[in-house]
């Protein structure tokens, strides 16, 4: 005992001599445990290699996606409607200037230490104003270089800084081709200042069609499920999706292919180049539309010398593409994109520019829908070609008196007459006999009561065929005579769109009952066949020679203003039409919608045509004659000059006195 | 040995080295190009003086077409000067032209170098942009006492905003990886959709004088090849440079009489 004390106490450390049998039962425990460790160290090493590899990858790299650029929208001639246009901006590269950030928060530090200033920043307050230092002076030389006065938005810096460090920072955006030519020559090729270039949507004709081919709206991108790095770290440059018009009915065609690089990043998220894969970002598919861009303009600009709202639409008789499809007020598409202001915003609102009237609005036709009224008084059998009636202005129903067309007297009439010159006493009388049940469910026929289905959204359904069962279920009273009397000439209840009227007028003329509009062209589209109109020969000759001689026939509604006015004349264009001017009380008095439906050329129509216009002023007189016909004549025009130079016909120059009318 | 030595050398005397290693090493260079020129003048003493007339014929009626020449280049600068008045036109930039010899060059996959002689002693400045008969050679990179570097056209660190002949709109020119023996050879991006060019239809590439460096009209050289990039936006292509650049003895540098702005990459703290 007092040995080993001895030995004890000699030294420092505390010392085991000998060997003791006791130790070799912890041996096996140590060795199990280190086996454990071993064993463990291997399982995650060598077998769990693949979800470390995971891990790593997700923690080292970001994948930066980009929009691929949305596909062109044509007019069936190829000429560009909608394109994009490239859009540079000077940009920089925060992950960059790693360094240039450090020194000067160094350097702001240092000034802070100096001077003792009591209210010292705290150091993420001190390497926000170092970047933003560094970023101010790199804009600073912009300026100077572009002459511009940009300052560099702190707040954006910021959050740029903390969510989107790999993407470049925008310093001056929407660079003229001046000024993008002057940086790409005197940015070095190394600079983290660097010219970037996107793509924003570019409209070459304007306002033209604006409610057809829609606008875009900046929205996050789509990626596909397949696309690399679907776990990583992920940051997303903005893309656009369609907002309305066949940017948003075709936003899934016209949207181009994300594209993306994946990069490796440092602990601190810089990047470190090159990247570790790259996908080219690729446009979207293009879209032929049925459009006639000069048939567009003709119209548009017609409507827009009436200073009123309104609409016009033509379409192909047979096929149903839309050749025109034509609204004002309207908006230059160019001030969209890439975002259009608030008060421009405002400022179309205000006007009621963004409503698309030709398949939004709901409008009593007037009396172009007196050619149904006429069509179902002939298939029940209560109007035949001769039926004739004496007109003296008015037209008595129950105690009440309905004037004719502006209180003329019209005499004795037929229905081809009667047809031209717009007699509603003609209307009222076989109107009621031919009963509202009946014009109903010819209305129906030809599809007044749904929305057409052409390729545009937000299509209204407030369009309305009414009857006594209707009448009754929604609490308006049992259905009087007079409902009838102004059913028969397109007022009261009844309410369509132009888009409905044009494609009734498109089925009148094939003969058929139906036709489906469509804003997409195909070459060789087979022409629409649907259930027969269901009337003898003589039945409907006698409906378009009412329609021709409503045009052609002195007396007629469109007679002044079609084949008058020697400017107006088509020279070798026979036109079947029919004038409306509907009235819509308002609580500022009564209001007029200038209608005109016609189709082309009589003996082989081929386009068919309605346009309105909407009288803005109460107690004005806004027929359909004078503001509705000239829209028309406008787009007839145009296309039957493009006729005659397809087939090689000398376009005339001059209109011939008189054209002969189908009775001559 | 000498790398001990190196790290034993006060840190002073470190950084003067490298800070004046290009005007330390340019004597060297400068040595042979004159000893070059001064082969040449031996070579053209070992000529008979019947040659030696006729060349100096031959060169009195170069000059004499010369004179010609600057009489009308004076005449035409007049009348420019005189529609620019009338028309209230901007002057276009001055450069005083300023013929170097080469003295060496530096060609290799990353960059693409001349070295020229002289330098600040002849007001050379930095960004100044350097031609020859045909065309750009580059713009001058650094600028010694003696000598400057000047960056080509073939560099990929070099760009400038180009425009087709008759064209207005600006492109981008690149100088491409060109190999030290191979066709110099450039890139070009942001081309205009409308603008088509092929081997057997090439179109020239001049400078669009609109990115404030160099002078409009100067040619760049040739577009060979341009394709739609997959984004629809643009063409890309490839420009068939002048192989005269590999073998150039002499070359001339614009130096602006109102200097424009430096390039804008680098800001001063």
């Amino acid at each position: 005992m007092a040995d080993t004390v001895a030995e004890r106490g000699g030294g420092l450390f505390e010392a085991y001599k000998g060997y003791n049998p006791r130790v070799i039962f912890f041996y096996p425990v140590v060795l199990l445990l280190l086996a454990v460790l071993a064993g463990g160290l291997a399982y995650r090493q060598l077998l769990r290699t693949e979800i470390y590899a995971e891990r790593e990858k997700v923690q080292n790299q970001r994948r930066i996606l980009v929009p691929g650029p949305r596909g062109n929208i044509y007019d069936r001639e190829g000429q560009l409607l909608v394109g994009n246009r490239p859009r540079f901006a000077v940009v920089l590269y925060l992950d960059e200037l790693r360094s240039e950030f450090r020194r000067e928060y160094l350097k702001i530090r240092g000034a802070y230490r100096e001077s003792g200033d009591k209210d010292l920043p705290n150091a993420t307050q001190m390497e926000q104003i170092a970047r933003f230092t560094v970023v101010d002076r790199y804009l600073r030389v912009i300026n100077k270089a572009l002459g511009r006065t940009g300052e560099v938005d702190a707040p954006a810096l910021t959050r740029h800084f903390r969510s989107q460090l790999l993407l470049p920072f925008t310093l001056l955006d929407d660079l003229e081709p001046a000024e993008y030519a002057r940086l790409l020559e005197q940015l070095p090729v190394t600079s983290p200042l660097q010219v970037y270039t996107s793509s924003t949507r570019s409209y070459p004709f304007g306002a033209a069609a604006a409610h057809t081919l829609g606008s875009v709206k900046i929205d996050d991108i789509d990626v596909a499920e397949d696309f690399p790095g679907a776990d990583l770290k992920t940051f997303k440059m903005k893309g656009t999706t369609g907002r309305d018009g066949l940017e948003a009915q075709y936003d899934s065609v016209l949207q181009g292919e994300t594209g993306g690089t994946i990069y490796r990043v440092d602990p601190a998220g810089y990047r470190i180049e090159p990247p570790l894969a790259r996908h080219v970002p690729v446009q979207g598919k293009n879209i032929t539309t049925s459009l006639d861009i000069d048939l567009q303009l003709a119209a548009e600009a017609r409507l827009l010398e009436n200073e009123m709202a309104g609409t016009a639409i033509a379409l192909d008789v047979h096929t149903g593409e839309v050749l025109t499809l034509a609204n004002v007020p309207s908006y230059d598409l160019n001030e969209t994109s890439p975002r259009i202001s608030t008060a421009k915003f405002q400022e179309i609102e205000e006007q009621g520019g963004w409503l698309n009237r030709a398949i939004q609005g709901a409008y009593a036709p007037g009396s172009s829908f007196k050619i149904l009224t006429a069509l179902a008084g002939m298939r029940s059998g209560w109007v035949n070609p001769d039926s004739e009636v004496d007109c003296n202005g008015y037209y008595r129903v129950g105690n009440r008196l309905f004037p004719c067309h502006d209180g003329h007297a019209h005499g004795k009439i037929k229905l081809a007459e009667a047809i031209a010159k717009s007699c509603n006493v003609f209307f009222y009388k076989h109107g009621i006999e031919t009963t509202p049940e009946v014009i109903a469910t010819e209305a129906r026929r030809f599809g007044f009561d749904q929305r057409t289905g052409v390729e545009l959204p937000n299509e209204t359904r407030r369009m309305l065929v009414p009857d006594p069962e209707w009448k009754k279920a929604t609490g308006r009273g049992p259905w009087q005579p007079g409902d009838t009397a102004n059913f028969s000439i397109g007022q009261g209840f009844l309410d369509v769109t132009p888009m409905q009227m044009a494609t009734f007028t498109a089925s009148f003329a094939r003969g058929q009952t139906r036709t489906t509009p469509t804003l997409i062209y195909q070459p060789n589209r087979k022409p629409q066949r649907t259930e027969a109109i269901g009337l003898p020969a003589a039945q409907y000759d006698a409906l378009v020679l009412g329609m021709e001689e409503c045009v052609s026939m002195p007396g007629g509604t469109a007679y002044r203003t079609l084949t008058q006015m020697a400017s107006m004349r088509i020279p070798g264009l026979r036109i079947a039409g029919k004038t409306g001017t509907a009235q819509k009380q308002t609580p500022a008095g009564i209001i007029n919608f200038a209608w005109f439906i016609c189709f082309a050329p009589v003996e082989n129509p081929q386009i068919a045509i309605a346009v309105m216009v909407e009288g803005d002023t109460p107690g004005e007189e806004t027929g359909g004659g004078r503001y509705a016909v000239p829209v028309a004549q406008a787009i007839l025009k145009t296309w039957w000059q493009k006729q005659q130079r397809a087939t090689g016909t000398p376009v005339a120059t001059s209109a011939p006195a008189a054209v002969p009318t189908a009775r001559d | 040995m000498v790398v001990i030595a190196w790290l034993l050398v006060p840190t002073a005397v470190k950084r003067f080295s490298r800070l004046t290693f290009f005007e330390v090493q340019a004597p060297l260079e400068l040595a042979p190009s004159y000893v070059r020129d001064l082969q040449d003048y031996w070579s053209l003493r070992t000529r008979s003086q019947n040659d030696l007339i006729e060349a100096g014929r031959d060169l009195a009626r170069l000059t004499a077409s010369y004179e010609l020449r600057v009489q009308e280049n004076g005449e035409l600068r007049a009348e420019v000067a005189r529609l620019e008045s009338l028309l209230s036109l901007p002057t276009f930039n001055s450069y005083r032209p300023e013929p170097a010899r080469v003295v060496r060059r530096d060609f290799n996959g990353w960059w693409q170098r001349l070295v020229i002689r002289k330098g600040r002693n002849y007001n050379l400045t930095v960004g100044a942009p350097v031609i020859f008969s045909g065309g750009v050679v580059g713009r001058i990179a650094e600028v010694g006492a003696y000598t400057a570097v000047v960056e080509m056209i073939t560099s990929p660190g070099m760009r400038l905003a180009a425009s087709v002949e008759g064209d207005q709109r600006p492109i981008s020119y690149q100088g491409g990886l060109n190999a030290a023996f191979a066709a110099p050879r450039g890139v070009v991006e942001f081309v205009p959709l409308d603008l088509f060019a092929a081997p057997n239809s090439p179109q020239k590439l001049v400078t669009s004088g609109l990115g404030g460096v160099f002078p409009p009209g100067l040619i760049i050289g040739q577009m060979v090849r341009l394709e739609p990039s997959t984004d629809g936006l643009f063409k890309s292509g490839e420009v068939q440079l002048d192989p005269r650049l590999s073998e150039l003895a002499e070359v001339t540098v614009l130096v602006p009489l109102a200097p424009e702005i430096p390039p804008v990459g680098t800001p001063r703290p």
